[in-house]
């Protein structure tokens, strides 16, 4: 049966993707075959919805679902912007863009030149861009460089970038790529940076040696157990791995970043409270359609 | 005891001036592993990050915190020229994952970073870190506690990375430990 997924006309941001999915029949749902994704005039897909989407969107095709997305204002609306980013160079040629895939690339014509505040890189499980956290770092650097903070603020970035990016390539057990992305906005008091791969999930990895290697986490839930990740560092290699998501954590809590994980079928909202993040201050749904892989966004709200 | 010290400058042993990943950590920890051998009568080996751009924890974990572990209580290692602020708080989170406490020298003062001493030996910490080398006795002196339990502490703190130390013969003939500082 066809699925679709529809957008609403404003933005659209990771919150509001799911909301779509969620009102949809499901795309990787067993009996749907046809998936379209509309986006209307006068949507606007921000950095973490974008990324989330062309993640879905190539899972599709790779279970040979036929999959379109029908952009309504063409070139001149949200696609021309997606574009710009990098979308069609990552999406897989087999999906299907309506009216019909932009002639030439934006992101390759104005990538280097710094004119651009979003970007997503594909990660390439063979090959890795040894570069990739520094490009991304340094264009949050240059887009802040008024703030008397700028230094500290590309550190972070950089440091979440290369630790959420070295875990695609370490743990996510996919052939199909992952992204990276990251979006200025005006003014430079607002940074959102995602990444997404399409594997396991964290928590399926992770699940299986928690009665062994942390028994005492053996009986949370998800959420609790995904809290704990970010707060005291779990890793499925024992008790002195695991400072990866937890150093991300304690960079983003510095500038007040709300955290959001979406996991195949769940979804964990982080906010920072008194300078931690807590259990009773995340919001969990659960029971969300099929998507596979991790998804993890920062969004630093910053003063300036 | 050969107490020579000697220069490491990390940013040598890297590919590039960032270092990221644990693959690339490994890589890295050969090399300084070699380095480290090849240098066997060097005790205290000062660690240089200049030149050194970015690195993250995962990287970290797998060169200096690892290599401090393998050599605790026999070798020492710190930190020199290193004054962003982000490295520093990275290799602070992996050494902290691995219970490894690490002296960041910041001119002529240090601070610990990774994992801290324990409450019952901060102060023979603060002590040992006042000056170049010191035994229990002193301690015990300057605190009007017993030997017995300065030693005690002194030898916690050799145990958990914190000093080295070496053998010498007391005046009484038996045999007492010099406790070093990390530079």
């Amino acid at each position: 049966m066809e699925c679709v997924v529809r957008f609403p006309a404003t933005w659209v941001n990771a919150p509001r993707f799911e909301v779509a999915l969620r009102d949809s029949h499901g795309p990787h749902a067993p009996d749907s075959h046809d998936i379209v994704f509309e986006i209307p005039s006068d949507c606007k897909i921000m950095i973490d919805g974008a990324v989330r989407l062309l993640s879905l969107a190539n899972q599709l095709v790779s279970t040979t679902r036929r999959t379109r997305l029908r952009f309504e204002e063409g070139e001149a609306g949200t696609m021309g912007y997606l574009n710009r980013m990098g979308f069609f160079d990552c999406l897989d040629p087999r999906v299907d863009v309506e009216p019909e895939r932009p002639v030439v690339s934006g992101a390759a014509l104005y990538r280097g030149e710094n004119r651009m505040l979003v970007e997503i890189a594909r990660i390439n499980k063979d090959v890795r861009d040894d570069e990739l956290p520094t490009r991304l770092s340094d264009v949050v650097k240059a887009a802040c460089a008024d703030r008397a903070d700028v230094e500290e603020l590309g550190g972070a970035v950089w440091t979440i970038f290369a630790e959420l990016i070295q875990n695609i390539f370490d743990h996510s057990d996919t052939r199909l790529d992952g992204y990276a992305a990251l979006q200025v906005y005006q003014g430079g008091n607002k940074v959102s940076v995602a990444v997404s791969d399409s594997g396991r999930g964290i928590m399926n990895t992770l699940r299986p040696v928690l009665r062994s290697a942390f028994p005492r986490l053996a009986d949370l839930s998800d959420t609790e157990v995904l809290v704990e990740v970010f707060r005291q560092g779990v890793s499925r290699h024992g008790v002195d791995r695991g400072c990866g998501l937890k150093g991300c954590a304690a960079k983003a809590i510095k500038f007040s970043a709300t955290l959001d994980v979406r996991l195949p079928n769940q979804r964990v909202l982080l906010v920072p409270a008194k300078g931690i993040y807590e259990p009773n201050t995340a919001h969990c749904y659960e029971g969300l359609p099929l998507l596979w892989g991790t998804h993890i966004g920062f969004a630093f709200g910053m003063s300036a | 005891m050969n107490e020579s010290v000697s220069v490491l400058f990390l940013r040598k042993f890297m590919n590039r001036p960032d270092g990221w990943g644990r693959s690339e950590g490994r890589e890295v920890y050969s090399r300084l592993l070699d380095f480290v051998e090849e240098n066997s009568g060097t005790i205290i080996f000062k660690v240089s990050f200049d030149g050194v751009r970015r690195l993250d924890m995962s990287f970290a974990s797998e060169t200096l915190v690892e290599l401090a572990r393998r050599y605790r209580r026999t070798k020492g290692f710190c930190l020199v020229e290193l004054t962003d602020r982000d490295i520093a708080e990275n290799i602070d989170a992996a050494a902290e994952k691995k219970d490894q406490p690490l002296l960041l020298w910041e001119g002529k003062s240090a601070r610990v970073i990774g994992a801290g001493p324990s409450e019952g030996t901060r102060e023979a910490f603060q002590f040992a870190m006042g000056r170049l080398e010191c035994r229990a006795s002193e301690f015990a002196t300057h605190k009007g506690i017993s030997t017995a339990n300065a030693s005690m502490k002194f030898k916690q703190l050799w145990n958990e990375g914190f000093v080295l130390r070496r053998e010498t013969t007391a005046d009484s003939g038996g045999i007492e430990f010099v406790y070093q500082r990390i530079v």
